[in-house]
Parts: C-alpha cells; sequence; structure tokens
C-alpha cells in the first residue's frame, strides 16, 4: 500500500475510484435534482445543473396529496417497530448469553433463520391471522409484521454483542448487593448502549423501507405508509415526474442523516450482516 | 427476585412474542396449503394434497422456478463481481478515500420503491435522462420492459445496483484481514498484480465469498418487491418467481391454499440453503 506506484497505475485508482462514486451516487443525485427542478422545465431540460432551483414539486406533494399522512403513519410504525424490537431483543439475547439454557443453539439458530425468511412468505399467513383478528388494514397490524423482521435481527445482533461482554461487571454489581435485575439495568444495558444503537438503526431501516409487507397488510389509503403510498402515486398521479422523486427524496432524507451522523454504527452493522435484502 | 427468576422471565417472555408473531404464523403458512380458501375469513375447507398436485402440475409454477433461479443467478454473479472490484479499488489508498467509501454504500440504504421509482424515471420513455442519453449518442431506443428478456436484464441490472454494496463491505472488511507480508513476500518473488490476486487475495476471502453467495442466494430467489414493484412479474410472466406467483394466487386469484403451497415449496426450498449455512458455519459455543 505504502510503495511508490507508477503513474499510469495511480491514474487507473482514480479513473476506478470516479465510476464508483459516479455509478453509485448519480441515479441519487438525479433524483434530488428532478425533485428541485421546475415541474414545467422538467420536461424539456435534461441539463445536469437546473437553472433555477424550485421547491414547487415539494409544495404540491405537501399540500395536494396524502403524503404528510403516510410521512406519519410511516414514522408511527417504524419508531414503535423499533422500541418494541430493542425491549424484546435485549430480553432474550441477555438471557440466552447470561444462563446455561438447554436449547440455546436451538433458540439462536431459530432466530438466525427467521431473519432468513423472505418477507412474502411469512406475509401470506400473517395477513390471514390479522384478517381473523380483525388487525388487518390496522397500523398495529403491519408493527406486528414489521417485529418478524427486526425481532430476530436484533437477537442475533445482540446476541452477538453480549456474548463478547464481560460477565464481571454485573457479577461485581451483584456482590455488592444489586440484583441480577438491577445490574441487568445499572451496569449491562449502558455498557450494550452501542449495540442497541446499531439495532434500533437497522430496526429502523428496515420498518422504515418495507414495501411488501405494508402491500399485503394495508388496504386503504389513510393507513398506507410511504413506500405503498407513493408507489400508488405512479398509478393515481398521471406521472408527475416532479413531485414523485420528492416524494422519494423525503423518504431518503431520514436515512441518509443518520448514516452521514452514525457511519460507523452503519459499517458495524453491515458487517455483521444487519440488513436483509 | 432471584437472578435466575428474572434471566427466566426475560425469556419466557421474550420467546413468548417470537412464539406468536414468527413460529406460529409459519406453522399456519403450511397448515393453510391444506385447505381450500376463496377469502381470508371464510371456512376454510380441507383438501389434503390437492393444493400442492394443483400446483406443481400448472407449468406457471416451474416457469416460475426457473425465472427465479435464472434471476437470483444472474444478479448474484454480477454484485459479486462488481463488489469484489469495488472493494479491491476502496482498498486502495488514494485522496477522498472515505467520501467515495460511503457513496459507494448508498444504494443499499435507499428503501426499494425509491430504486425503482428514479429507475424508471430514468428510462422513461419521453424524457428519461437515460433515454436522452442514448438518443444523444444516436443509438436506436432501449425497451427495458417489452420483452421478456429485456425485463429479465433490467430487472436483475437493477437488483445489482442496490445489493453491490452488501458485497463491497463484506469484502472490504475481509481484505483488511490479509495479512500484508504474504503481498510482499510474493512481491519479491517477482509476480504480477494479476497472480496475486489469483493466489493470496481470492483464496483468502474464500470464507466470506461463501457467506456472501449463500446470504445472496436465499434473500434473492425468493425476492418480491423489486420485481412487483418493477414489471409485475411480466411481461407474459417472463420475470415472475415463486414469491411473485405465490402473492398472485393469494391476493390476486384469491387461491389462498395454493399460494400457501406454493410459500411453503419455497419455505423447504429456503431450508435446504439454510441448512447448508449452518452446516458450513456451525453456530460457535461460548
Amino acid at each position: 500500500m505504502g510503495r511508490a506506484k507508477t503513474l499510469p497505475r495511480r491514474l487507473g485508482l482514480y479513473i476506478a475510484a470516479l465510476v464508483i462514486a459516479v455509478y453509485s451516487a448519480f441515479p441519487i443525485y438525479w433524483m434530488v435534482v428532478s425533485s428541485l427542478r421546475q415541474p414545467t422545465e422538467l420536461l424539456t431540460n435534461v441539463s445536469l445543473i437546473p437553472n433555477v432551483l424550485s421547491l414547487e414539486s415539494y409544495r404540491n406533494l405537501l399540500e395536494l396529496t396524502d403524503y404528510p399522512r403516510h410521512f406519519m403513519n410511516s414514522v408511527i410504525v417504524a419508531v414503535v417497530a423499533v422500541l418494541v424490537t430493542m425491549v424484546f431483543s435485549v430480553m432474550i439475547a441477555y438471557a440466552v448469553t447470561r444462563q446455561r439454557i438447554r436449547g440455546k443453539k436451538v433458540i439462536v439458530g431459530a432466530m438466525l433463520y427467521a431473519y432468513m425468511f423472505p418477507p412474502l412468505l411469512i406475509a401470506i399467513p400473517i395477513f390471514t391471522i390479522f384478517a381473523r383478528l380483525g388487525l388487518s388494514d390496522t397500523l398495529t397490524g403491519l408493527i406486528a409484521s414489521h417485529l418478524t423482521l427486526t425481532l430476530p435481527l436484533g437477537v442475533w445482533f445482540l446476541w452477538g454483542f453480549f456474548k463478547s461482554m464481560p460477565f464481571e461487571l454485573e457479577e461485581a454489581a451483584m456482590v455488592d448487593g444489586c440484583t441480577r435485575l438491577g445490574a441487568f439495568l445499572r451496569v449491562v444495558l449502558p455498557l450494550a448502549l452501542p449495540g442497541l444503537i446499531t439495532v434500533a438503526i437497522f430496526s429502523f431501516l428496515l420498518s422504515w423501507t418495507d414495501y411488501t409487507f405494508a402491500l399485503v397488510m394495508i388496504g386503504s389509503d389513510a393507513n398506507k405508509t410511504l413506500p405503498v403510498g407513493l408507489a400508488s402515486m405512479v398509478g393515481s398521479f398521471d406521472l408527475r415526474w416532479g413531485e414523485i422523486m420528492a416524494g422519494s427524496t423525503l423518504i431518503a432524507l431520514p436515512l441518509f442523516a443518520a448514516f452521514a451522523l452514525m457511519s460507523q454504527y452503519f459499517i458495524q452493522g453491515l458487517g455483521a450482516g444487519a440488513v436483509k435484502g | 427476585m432471584s437472578s435466575k427468576t428474572t434471566i427466566y422471565g426475560f425469556l419466557f417472555v421474550g420467546l413468548a412474542v417470537t412464539l406468536a408473531l414468527i413460529v406460529a404464523p409459519a406453522v399456519y403458512a403450511v397448515s393453510l396449503s391444506f385447505y381450500q380458501m376463496d377469502s381470508f375469513v371464510g371456512a376454510p375447507k380441507w383438501v389434503g394434497f390437492a393444493n400442492y398436485v394443483a400446483v406443481l402440475q400448472a407449468p406457471e409454477f416451474w416457469h416460475a422456478l426457473l425465472n427465479g433461479a435464472i434471476y437470483a443467478l444472474g444478479s448474484i454473479v454480477f454484485q459479486v463481481a462488481l463488489g469484489i472490484g469495488f472493494a479491491l479499488v476502496l482498498n486502495e489508498a488514494f485522496p477522498g478515500r472515505n467520501l467515495v467509501r460511503g457513496l459507494s454504500i448508498l444504494p443499499y440504504l435507499l428503501p426499494t420503491v425509491v430504486v425503482i421509482l428514479t429507475f424508471k424515471w430514468m428510462v422513461d420513455g419521453g424524457i428519461g435522462i437515460v433515454t436522452k442519453a442514448v438518443e444523444a449518442m444516436g443509438l436506436p431506443p432501449i425497451n427495458w420492459f417489452e420483452s421478456p428478456g429485456a425485463a429479465m436484464a433490467s430487472t436483475i441490472l437493477v437488483s445489482v445496483w442496490m445489493w453491490t454494496p452488501f458485497v463491497t463491505t463484506c469484502f472490504l472488511a475481509a481484505l483488511q484481514t490479509v495479512p500484508q507480508s504474504l503481498y510482499e513476500a510474493a512481491r519479491v518473488d517477482g509476480t504480477t498484480a494479476v497472480q496475486r490476486f489469483f493466489h493470496i487475495t481470492l483464496p483468502m476471502l474464500k470464507p466470506i465469498l461463501t457467506v456472501v453467495v449463500l446470504l445472496r442466494a436465499i434473500w434473492m430467489f425468493n425476492k418480491f418487491d423489486v420485481i412487483w414493484l418493477l414489471t409485475r412479474g411480466g411481461p407474459v410472466g417472463a420475470t415472475e418467481n415463486l414469491a411473485i406467483l405465490s402473492y398472485r394466487h393469494a391476493f390476486n386469484l384469491f387461491d389462498i391454499g395454493g399460494g400457501a403451497a406454493i410459500a411453503t415449496i419455497s419455505f423447504a426450498l429456503l431450508s435446504v440453503a439454510v441448512l447448508i449455512y449452518f452446516w458450513v458455519f456451525p453456530l460457535e459455543d461460548d
């Protein structure tokens, strides 16, 4: 690495890096640029840099469509799914690592197995069950279905995390008179914070970007989340690309913001295979 | 409260939730495949293996199985090839490397819907940027979705763009564990860069390559959202895989038992792949 390189080789490297950057980022750039063009200009102008920036597409999107409502639905679903995932995955992962439990391998193996399930295969039975329980077309039902994505991920990731945490700290706290629960809440949880943040980020990502479950579970326009809401706009909205690109940009924005602020957690999670798809 | 009570309490509550949400639906899916149901709230009628017989006798099932295999194979080959290439470049030192590494992950963070809509916008027949670029180069317009072959190629193209970062990230992490001394020694022996790649890098990457290919195979084979949003499985079933077929049976044809039977067959195929995964990578005992 540190060796001197010949000029052609260095040039080749720069070109390759440039190609990777353009290949990866151009469609995203184009999405953002299209959302900021004047809708009339969009149909005539394909310059790489827009002449006039305009927020008209965003105004139309937020004032004339159900987008704000779908945005709120998405926020509710993702936030609740994240919270529930964190509580239960911490409980299972902690219990499995801190106690000799028979069938431990079965539990962890089953979680990994569940994590590999394609969403659509589990969507049919879940929808059938929820239809009978009266939970079809509700945000509650959608949240519960998202837990089938996020819970296995959380347990799998935190299992690895707790395994590498020394037992001595909580044992010391318990010798000092803490109960197991006290030691867990005061010693283990704060130390597990980086792991919990990673789980929260990826659970959010899975829930926020989910299309399959939302398509199956939600029927009414009022309960749609962003991915399904936006996709259905294409059919009903006589293809106004400016508004659709504005909607796409707004869905991606929270994910990019989180990535920019917390990229080390992303890299860590991706390294552990934290996103299915 | 004793220590054991707390731990078993945790375990009990956690597993109860998992059981209700994941295990019960999985078992229910299998049982549904033995019933005939015309609506999701109607009374199921036991039909034994009739759904399986009907599904397996339909040519569209075998067609979908083949499509799924072509789609998975095609997208995995290109993801892995590009992912290794990108990782090799991003592992070298150059100014702005962290920026390019960051950019190279972005496609993976985008929701599927956003990727598909942006792709459709870029190749839009009248005013898409790609359409205009093709026009400017004096080439005939590309029909992205009209012919069966083109639709499959477009689906693979979009999938490769979305999931290459997964492969890149895995290989980049693995490359950093290859000891530099191996390369130094090989250089002293006068090897070329190509020889070093095939005799050092690739063998050292083999374990991660196996994980990546297995995981990608498991996920690509049953991919639903990309294909559904891009082509709905068309034209004339050219991009329909088992997941799309299962969805169509359950939600468009209201043949819920048939849909469940296809899902169960997919479960079974998936389980074989997962068993191979566990066999190659047994869970570590701690």
